[in-house]
């Protein structure tokens, strides 16, 4: 207290969400918690790419059975699919059939990765690894361009509609297995990070309120700056820790997936990550509000568990649609999940990842979950603040509705 | 000047306030004074927007209080609360920017505050590891961080040591003399009320039963008391003065209680003749006489 009193400007109020962000961000950074979870999550991580680096289903060696009755035809286009192997920096082993049965039989008792027809498919027990897709579509390509030019030259136009015809159909034998296809498995990688992480900072949200509650902080803190400042900080600086730890683990796992040759389309994977991202930020800002709005009913860290119970259970049903997407992407259960708000932020990237989902459903998915958010924040800053000053015994959601509209504090 | 009107607040059945109106004024340090479960904590709460009153006003500088005016404010609330984990300096650093000081000043200032509050020493250390007495003193340097315009303290010397209960009172005081800040704190401890108060506010079940300097507190009593001590005194030497009465007797003399037409000239003449008055004088009542008087439950 100097004696000199200095005239303190008095900016208006405007950023203190961003002090509060700040904050908020800064001191769960340095908590041990957050160290531990992350520490947790990148050798959890570490172990399974390392696992699947390890066995050789990733080997950048394939099998591939060729049927025909002409054992020069099929003699030239194992030719040909060796060189677009080659060009990808794969292995291709070939062997002739002059059965399709006896192929089918052979890529049934796994000697091959898939089997080409002499029709042009591309025959997978379950599913084809994606490079030996494209190495056979790269063959196939250039099978037609070399025909077109050897029997007398092309125009470009000529060229143009070769290129542009549909490279090679994919069949499978049987239904698709979702832990034999890499998309899959990177959907699966994804949405159980995205449930931890929806589900993990929205806790730390409603602790954080609780923890301004149990201390009494809050009634210093909200004589300074409004609920709605106090909460929407909370979330950002929260969100932000979120956001910035999926990408520090994605970034992670990605770089060591693909030094070690875990992952073959390491490019499909950043997508994914950027998809997830995506209904992070949408699904969190969705969530954080009714965490909030939970933690602000009680006073006391042990009613935690039972205040979230709602919350939770919402969450973990999502979160079982969502895993009901990994077996069939295209079931009405999944599909109707990827388009509710509360379940999207889960199941639409699964659905995306395994490049089921059409453009029309993802917008569908992405307006409801921003219409359902923009719903729910005025819901939850008005329960939020009814509620937070109220120490004592859990608060009712009927008391923190009508003591909002009392404590109003100019939202 | 902050002012106070016609406040009412109820919880249930429970009037907490009624009708409360009062008014500190620049430059002036009022004692908010009254039993437990008065009302105290429940106006302070209001005039910090923490609460809202069902009727009733509140203003500063003629203006009604929004959340804008309401940050220029340094409150210490009765339920104390800080950050337990978060470390002094950065604390008080932090309070302060939210009550709007610049990024560069919020330092200096949080730095200047516990210099004042003498504990600069404990600066990088958790909330938590302090002494309570030190976690009291943090908490009243987040009430003064952001050099406030306003001061609202709900009970700031409970907890105090008397080095620290000296401490607060010249900050107070400087607070309110050097730089003009209305300073307003509720207090069990009447002795201090009456030693550093310019004004008393009492308050008893939701009323203000009392509002203005002890001295005027004092001059609306109706009871005219004197002390006189007299050596060598026979006893029932007072008796026969008609209006004079007498109402204590303690080890300072005895003490009486005069009617509002006896000269007490007559009652020092007739002391003088029973023998030699050693003291005579009226007796000013402390402020937690005048407080049990008002409040009348004893």
């Amino acid at each position: 207290m100097s004696d000199q009193h200095s005239p303190v400007p008095r900016p208006t109020d405007r950023g203190a969400w961003r002090l509060v962000a700040a904050r908020d961000f800064r001191v769960r950074l340095r908590d041990k918690g957050f160290v531990i979870s992350t520490g947790i999550t990148l050798v959890v991580l570490s172990l399974f790419i390392l696992a699947r680096a390890f066995t050789d289903d990733t080997r950048p060696s394939f099998d591939l059975g060729l049927t025909g009755n002409d054992a020069a035809a099929i003699e030239q286009r194992a030719d040909q699919v060796r060189a677009a192997a080659e060009r990808r920096g794969v292995e291709v082993n070939s062997r002739g059939f002059d059965d399709e049965r006896v192929a089918e039989a052979a890529l049934r008792d796994g000697g091959f990765d898939a089997v080409l027809t002499k029709d042009g498919v591309l025959l997978g027990l379950t599913s084809v690894p994606p490079v030996l897709t494209q190495v056979v579509a790269d063959a196939a390509v250039r099978g037609r361009l070399t025909a077109a030019l050897e029997a007398g030259g092309a125009t470009m136009g000529e060229i143009e509609a070769l290129l542009g015809q549909p490279s090679i159909e994919v069949r499978t034998l049987e239904p698709q297995d979702p832990n034999r296809d890499e998309n899959a498995r990177i959907a699966f990688i994804a949405v159980l990070l995205a449930y931890g992480q929806l589900f993990g900072y929205g806790v730390w949200v409603a602790t954080g309120v609780i923890e301004e509650k149990a201390s009494r902080v809050v009634e210093i803190l909200l004589s300074a700056i409004r609920p709605r400042q106090l909460l929407a900080g909370k979330i950002a600086g929260i969100g932000l820790l979120g956001i910035v730890q999926l990408v520090a683990v994605a970034a992670f796992a990605i770089g060591l997936a693909s030094v070690t040759g875990a992952l073959e389309l390491p490019a499909t994977a950043v997508g994914i990550t950027f998809v997830v991202l995506a209904w992070f930020v949408m699904g969190f800002a969705f969530y954080a509000g009714l965490f909030a709005v939970s933690g602000s009913l009680v006073s006391r860290m042990e009613e935690l568990q039972n205040v979230l119970v709602p919350v939770n259970l919402v969450i973990i049903v999502s979160f079982l649609m969502s895993l009901e997407a990994l077996q069939d992407p295209d079931a009405p259960v999944p599909v109707i999940a990827s388009l509710l708000p509360f379940s999207s932020a889960l199941a639409m990237p699964v659905r995306i990842a395994m490049g089921s989902a059409t453009a029309p459903q993802i917008a569908l998915s992405i307006a409801l979950l921003i219409a359902g958010t923009a719903a729910l924040i005025p819901l939850s800053a008005r329960l939020y603040a009814g509620a937070v000053l109220k120490t004592g015994t859990r608060v009712k959601l009927r008391v923190a509705w009508r003591s909002a509209s009392a404590v109003g504090l100019e939202g | 000047m902050l002012e106070l009107t016609g406040l009412r607040r109820t919880f249930g059945d429970l009037v907490a306030l009624d009708d409360v109106s009062f008014a500190v004024t620049e430059g002036h340090i009022v004692g908010f004074v009254g039993p437990n479960g008065a009302g105290k904590t429940t106006a302070m709460r209001i005039a910090l927007g923490v609460l809202t009153p069902d009727a009733g006003h509140v203003r500063w500088r003629g203006v009604p209080v929004d959340a804008q005016i309401r940050r220029s404010f340094g409150y210490m609330p009765e339920e104390r609360g800080l950050y337990p984990k978060m470390r002094v300096l950065e604390q008080l650093t932090y309070l302060a920017r939210l009550h709007g000081v610049a990024p560069t000043d919020a330092r200096r200032r949080a730095q200047e505050t516990i210099e004042v509050l003498g504990v600069a020493a404990r600066a990088k250390d958790r909330v938590e590891a302090l002494s309570l007495g030190n976690q009291q003193r943090v908490q009243l340097a987040s009430a003064l961080v952001h050099e406030p315009d306003l001061l609202v303290l709900d009970e700031p010397f409970s907890g105090l040591d008397p080095v620290g209960v000296d401490v607060l009172s010249g900050v107070l005081r400087r607070q309110a003399t050097n730089h003009g800040v209305p300073v307003v704190f509720s207090s069990h401890q009447l002795d201090l009320v009456e030693r550093i108060c310019d004004s008393v506010v009492l308050i008893d079940d939701g009323r203000i039963v009392a509002d203005g300097t002890i001295g005027e507190l004092r001059a609306r009593r109706e009871r005219r008391l004197f002390l006189v001590d007299v050596l060598g005194e026979a006893d029932g030497w007072h008796a026969t003065i008609p209006g004079v009465e007498l109402v204590d007797t303690t080890d300072d003399g005895l003490v009486f209680e005069l009617g509002e037409d006896v000269d007490e000239q007559r009652l020092l003449d007739l002391a003088r003749t029973s023998g030699d008055v050693v003291r005579f004088g009226p007796v000013h009542p402390s402020l937690a006489e005048l407080f049990r008087e008002v409040v009348g439950h004893e």
